[in-house]
């Protein structure tokens, strides 16, 4: 038997950026084949490779033996190729039917095929996938994410005569019976199946090997009858750093409560009760959207909570911009997970964007002494391990990593006494991340405080001095430094212990 | 410096020489205004004087101003569709107050520019907290004040401005024509503003990721309103010189000033998206375009072939002026390496 | 839904156009003979047919400033054209057509597929189409047929032509909107990612609306001139804040996705209207464009409050 579709050293930068470097792996027809690895590992960018989303730099893929190099959504479709889209990709005011036949909704080139024929064809391949409660005149944006979901689905369904990809397809669903019925279906008529997903339980239920990745490269492709999770966890952690272990912090819950919250609940949060320390670098893990995204947002002031009380310093208070968060004392200064969208000022040079906090919240006519400017800013960089010779430089210019060491860098000088870090090196090098951890135990030995989020838990285990595991909008798990292991945040970031064993017994 | 070796440092000191796009840009149009008006001479011999490029830089004095507000206002990602207008306002303000007296000169004129600036801050209201599209804003905020001026005129401006005014247009020192030298003022005060003081750094920065400002503690609404408001107020002042210079105010005074404070802007190398652009670039801008339009005519081109080539001077500067053909240019130079 | 709907659907505009009329023929009884109410559409259809493309482009999430200059150009060709009677005229009307796709491709080559800002690149092409117009004309005047200068702005069977054009241009919209063209258009000003994704080819379908707009721009020259008999190397610089102004109106959003073609047709008719009500009830004329300015305000607002209950309303 030959393999369906065979990827051989596939790689792909974004500028700077290494996202894929080297992914070799093959599927047979009619397996469902998962591939696993942490958050930035790669994966999204492999299904938008192979999508024609995004063309690849290097590498090659063969369908069936033949080099394909499929270069938009409607080439990969011609090839047999389809995908759900973790990021829903339908188009909320319009109807069912037509997102489901996007971008051929009408049969006719130049006439219009009547509604209801539409309506009726949608309908064939609504019914096609065992969809009886959506209605394909209903407008998607009326639909509950689980429907939408399912809609993604279909349509993906619908498409793939060769290879479906499935990218995280069960995150909105509550039930996996349905979608787990399809793909047998498909697989029994010979189409592949790649599957995504961070749920350990659906993927030995439903696929029969495993492709690992690991910052961006294949660490293997593993039968999943012969491997425990245990294995499968410290392949994608990666062996080295499993047991690494950092250097011992002294205890600083007995220290001041520099931030407190209580009974914090929003719209992923149902009640988050925490206490930050001064001297403590308090880690957060958890799986992407458990709610640790919007707990931090609140901190930086972006987001406001529904209910639930925050203390800074021993204060109520409320941190509704981030111009107030920065400002209530001892400062919260928060650096978002979002370089780009949120971080960086790309036009200005990095001495400009690291003396912002300088300028923010002063008076308009102060003038920019260039000199003064670029002292201060070099001695915050000097913190962060960021070279001087780039203080000039245009920051959008600059490889993530140093970009990332410039946000860093301007946190310290708002002169904040709290840094609220959301997964402060993702995708960035080893050297730098070095760097940004000298900087993180130094600043909490001045006296500061840190909460940070990471989705790389060897990084949590290294640094933290307490790790908190959330899980659904809740801290389920606390755990002091000297039993912090990635195993054991792991486990817990897949639900509150009782559940996991549960489920696993299930998938047995 | 830094203890720990990364590859990060290995891939920029590669692009440690890469020069600043912008700085070429500005360059590349002072170098062109130069040759222009001394190249001209070739053409004609009448042409290519330091007379000719006094009369360049005055004329371009007042699209130099309102290109400034209008620069500031593209920076934080808006558009100012209502220059025209402003420009209008102010000349019929001023002749109506001054009424070809001095008197009230110093008081007349700021107020101009705080009625101004006070219809700047509707249009900045407007766009940051009703989250009205900025040339929608700026367009309607245009036609009321022009219906306004229209309506208070009843169609024709009477009044002229004062003679102190007048002299001020037409007086030199040193050979300068003072409205010269108060440009110079203004572009040193502006690119200061723009660039080296904390206001520009902070209109920059919410120009270039206006949620980055925001969590970098920016008031990012008080900063965007109040590009608009000194938008306002630069084209009132374009409006009372020209109206000084003219003697006398009409009501489309303004017109031949809108496009091209856009154009200005652009062609200066800064980017209608936003976030990126300095004052020299669209004085350089400005520069151009009257040097090019006063040029051929000069030389008795049709208004039909100028007009075409200041069209396609801005949409060349448009094509050169983008990221990736630069990026473009960059890695070829390196390749030979 | 039902305000949505209303919005979308262009009812609303309609709504307020024939309030705007009752109260406008009660105020001057005159205002209902035949021969004003052509008048009326005569008066309205050249910014119509301008409203209508400018949607195009304005539905997709994009911007076209050169409105202004496409009518200019087009309308400098039809008046030095000497082609006289019916053939002649449809002749005049395969070359403006002919003209403004022209224009409609260069800024949609250029915005879609050479990525540069839509607002910035129009300009520019604008100020040349302008520049070629002083090129073909030198001054108001030129020469339009009588078959032009009479037949297409006057009656058939009692019907007056302007308002068979721009029923024809809302029937081609309802057919459109439902062809795949159509509903990518709606699609990318929606959401251009998902419609990527979706399989969309997004640049093309950019490409396209910009011709779509360059054909209806010549067709309110083509219009213009034969309403006023004449042509203007000029004629299109009062369309460039009219036009936007009726889209806005017709209630089409801004950044895309929201309204259509019928829409705009009836913000830029409501907004001619306007002008004739304003100064039958005594406005001067000085005030219309406070009016204007105020209706353009409210009329964005209107359209975001609208956006934001449904978006509301899809949260929760």
């Amino acid at each position: 038997m030959t393999e369906r579709i065979n990827i051989s050293n596939l790689s792909k930068r974004y500028g700077a950026t290494v996202a894929l470097s080297g992914v070799d792996m093959g599927i047979w027809p009619g397996e469902v084949h998962a591939v696993l690895g942490e958050n930035g590992a790669g994966k999204s960018t492999l299904v938008k490779i192979l999508s024609g989303v995004v063309s690849s730099n290097a590498g090659s893929i063969s369908l069936d033996e033949e080099i394909i190099r499929p270069s938009s959504i409607i080439e990969a479709r011609r090839w047999g190729i389809a995908t759900a889209f973790q990021e829903l990709s339908l188009i909320p005011n319009m109807t069912v039917a037509e997102n489901l036949l996007l971008p051929r909704a009408s049969s006719g080139r130049f006439w219009p095929e009547s509604k209801a024929s539409i309506f009726e064809r949608a309908n064939e391949v609504l019914i096609e996938w065992e969809i009886d409660d959506i209605s394909s005149q209903s407008i998607v944006a009326d639909l509950t994410l689980a429907q939408r979901q399912r809609i993604e689905l279909v349509r993906a369904l619908s498409h793939a005569h060769c290879l479906l990809i499935l990218d995280e397809p069960t995150a909105a669903l509550p039930d996996t019976s349905w979608l787990f019925r399809q793909i047998r279906h498909v697989t029994s008529q010979g189409v592949s199946v790649l599957y995504i997903s961070h749920r350990l339980n659906e993927v030995r239920e439903i696929c029969q090997r495993a492709t690992i990745l690991r910052n961006g490269a294949t660490m293997g492709t593993v039968d999943l009858e012969g491997v425990d999770d245990e294995d499968i966890f410290s392949m994608m952690v990666g062996h080295e750093s499993s047991h690494k272990n950092k250097a011992s912090q002294e205890n600083a819950t007995n220290k001041e409560v520099l931030l407190e919250t209580d009974q914090l609940a929003s719209k992923m949060l149902k009640g988050i009760n925490l206490k930050l320390h001064a001297g403590e670098i308090l880690g957060v893990a958890g799986l992407e959207g458990q709610g640790q995204q919007e707990l931090f947002r609140i901190f930086g002031g972006l987001h406001k909570p529904k209910s639930g009380e925050i203390k800074v310093g021993n204060k109520v208070t409320s941190l509704n911009s981030p111009r107030q968060a920065l400002r209530v004392n001892p400062g919260i200064a928060f650096v978002p997970e979002e370089r780009k969208t949120e971080g960086i000022f790309p036009s200005l040079s990095a001495a400009a964007n690291i003396s912002i906090p300088n300028f923010a919240t002063t008076g308009w006519a102060k003038i920019v002494n260039g000199r003064l400017e670029r002292h201060l800013a070099a001695e915050a960089a000097s913190q962060v391990g960021l070279s001087t010779r780039y203080l000039d430089f245009e920051v959008g210019n600059l490889s993530g990593g140093n970009q990332q060491k410039v946000l860093l860098a301007r946190a310290l000088m708002t002169g904040a006494k709290i840094l609220v870090l959301f997964d402060p090196t993702r995708g960035v090098d080893v050297g730098t991340k070095q760097s940004i951890y000298a900087m993180m135990r130094h600043f909490v030995d001045q006296g500061g405080a840190i909460i940070f989020y990471s989705s790389e838990l060897s990084e949590l285990v290294q640094l933290s001095s307490r790790c908190l595991v959330v899980y659904d909008g809740l801290i389920t798990d606390d755990v002091a430094a000297n039993e912090i292991s990635e195993e054991r945040l792991l486990a817990s970031a897949h639900g509150p212990v009782n559940a996991r064993k549960e489920s696993i017994q299930e998938a047995v | 410096m830094n203890p720990f070796y990364s590859v990060t440092d290995k891939q920029d000191t590669r692009q440690a020489q890469r020069l600043n796009s912008t700085t070429i840009a500005v360059l590349t149009i002072y170098g062109l205004v130069v040759l222009m008006i001394f190249g001209s001479r070739l053409v004609s011999p009448s042409l290519g004087g330091i007379s000719q490029l006094m009369n360049v830089l005055y004329l371009s004095s007042f699209l130099v101003i309102c290109a400034f507000g209008q620069g500031l206002v593209i920076l934080v990602r808006g558009l100012d569709l209502s220059v025209a207008s402003m420009i209008t306002l102010g000349g019929v303000l001023s002749t109506t107050f001054m009424q070809g007296t001095n008197e009230g000169l110093y008081f007349i004129i700021p107020g101009i520019l705080l009625i101004s600036a006070l219809v700047g801050v509707i249009s900045g209201l407007g766009v940051t907290h009703l989250s009205i599209p900025p040339f929608i804003m700026t367009m309607a905020m245009g036609l009321i004040v022009y219906s306004v001026c229209l309506g208070f005129t009843e169609g024709t401006p009477r009044g002229f401005p004062a003679p102190m005014l007048n002299a001020f247009m037409q007086n030199k020192v040193l050979g300068v024509a003072l409205p010269i030298l108060l440009m110079l003022v203004f572009i040193l005060i502006f690119t200061i503003l723009q660039s080296y003081s904390a206001f520009g750094r902070k209109l920059n920065a919410v120009g270039n990721n206006p949620d980055a400002a925001n969590i970098a503690g920016i008031a990012v609404k008080r900063m965007t309103i109040s590009a608009y408001a000194i938008s306002a107020a630069c084209s009132a002042l374009a409006g009372v010189l020209l109206a000084a210079y003219a003697n006398g105010a009409t009501l489309r005074m303004g017109d031949d000033y809108l496009l091209p404070s856009i154009a200005a802007v652009v062609v200066g190398g800064s980017s209608i998206l936003g976030g990126r652009g300095s004052f020299l670039g669209t004085v350089g801008g400005a520069l151009l375009l009257t040097t090019l339009s006063s040029m051929l005519s000069a030389l008795g081109v049709g208004q039909g072939w100028k007009t075409i080539l200041e069209g396609i001077v801005i949409l060349v500067a448009l094509i050169m002026l983008r990221e990736q053909i630069f990026t473009g240019l960059q890695s070829m130079l390196k390749k030979p390496n | 839904m039902t305000i949505k709907k209303m919005a979308d659907s262009g009812l609303m505009i309609m709504v307020i156009y024939l309030i705007i009329f009752a109260i406008y023929a009660a105020v001057q009884p005159s205002a209902l003979s035949a021969y004003s109410i052509q008048g009326l559409f005569n008066n309205s259809l050249p910014l119509m047919l301008a409203a209508a493309g400018a949607t195009f482009v304005i539905l997709q999430g994009g911007f076209d400033l050169s409105v202004a200059g496409t009518i200019s150009l087009v309308n400098s060709i039809v008046a030095v054209l000497q082609f006289d009677g019916a053939i002649g005229a449809v002749g005049i009307l395969g070359i403006a057509l002919t003209v403004g796709i022209l224009v409609g491709a260069i800024n949609g080559f250029v915005v879609a597929y050479l990525k540069i800002q839509a607002i910035a690149a129009t300009l520019a092409t604008m100020i040349i189409c302008q520049g070629i117009a002083l090129l073909i004309l030198r001054a108001p005047g030129g020469y339009v047929s009588d078959f032009m200068a009479y037949e297409l702005t006057g009656s058939v069977l009692e019907v007056p032509v302007s308002i068979i054009v721009a029923f024809l241009v809302a029937m081609l919209w309802f057919v459109f909107r439902r062809t795949n063209a159509g509903r990518n258009l709606l699609a990318i000003g929606q959401d251009a990612k998902a419609s990527e994704l979706s399989g969309i080819d997004v640049a093309r379908t950019k490409f396209f609306s910009f011709i779509w707009a360059g054909a209806f721009y010549a067709l309110a020259a083509y219009f213009l001139a034969a309403q006023t008999s004449t042509g203007s190397p000029s004629a299109g610089e009062p369309f460039l804040l009219l036009t936007f102004a009726a889209v806005a109106l017709g209630g089409t959003a801004f950044g895309g996705g929201r309204g259509g073609v019928t829409a705009s047709l009836l913000g830029a008719a409501t907004l001619v209207l306007m002008q004739k009500f304003l100064f039958s009830i005594g406005v001067s004329s000085f005030y219309t464009g406070m009016v204007q300015g105020l209706i353009m305000i409210l009329a964005v607002l209107f359209s975001g409050a609208v956006q934001f209950v449904v978006d509301k309303r899809n949260i929760t």
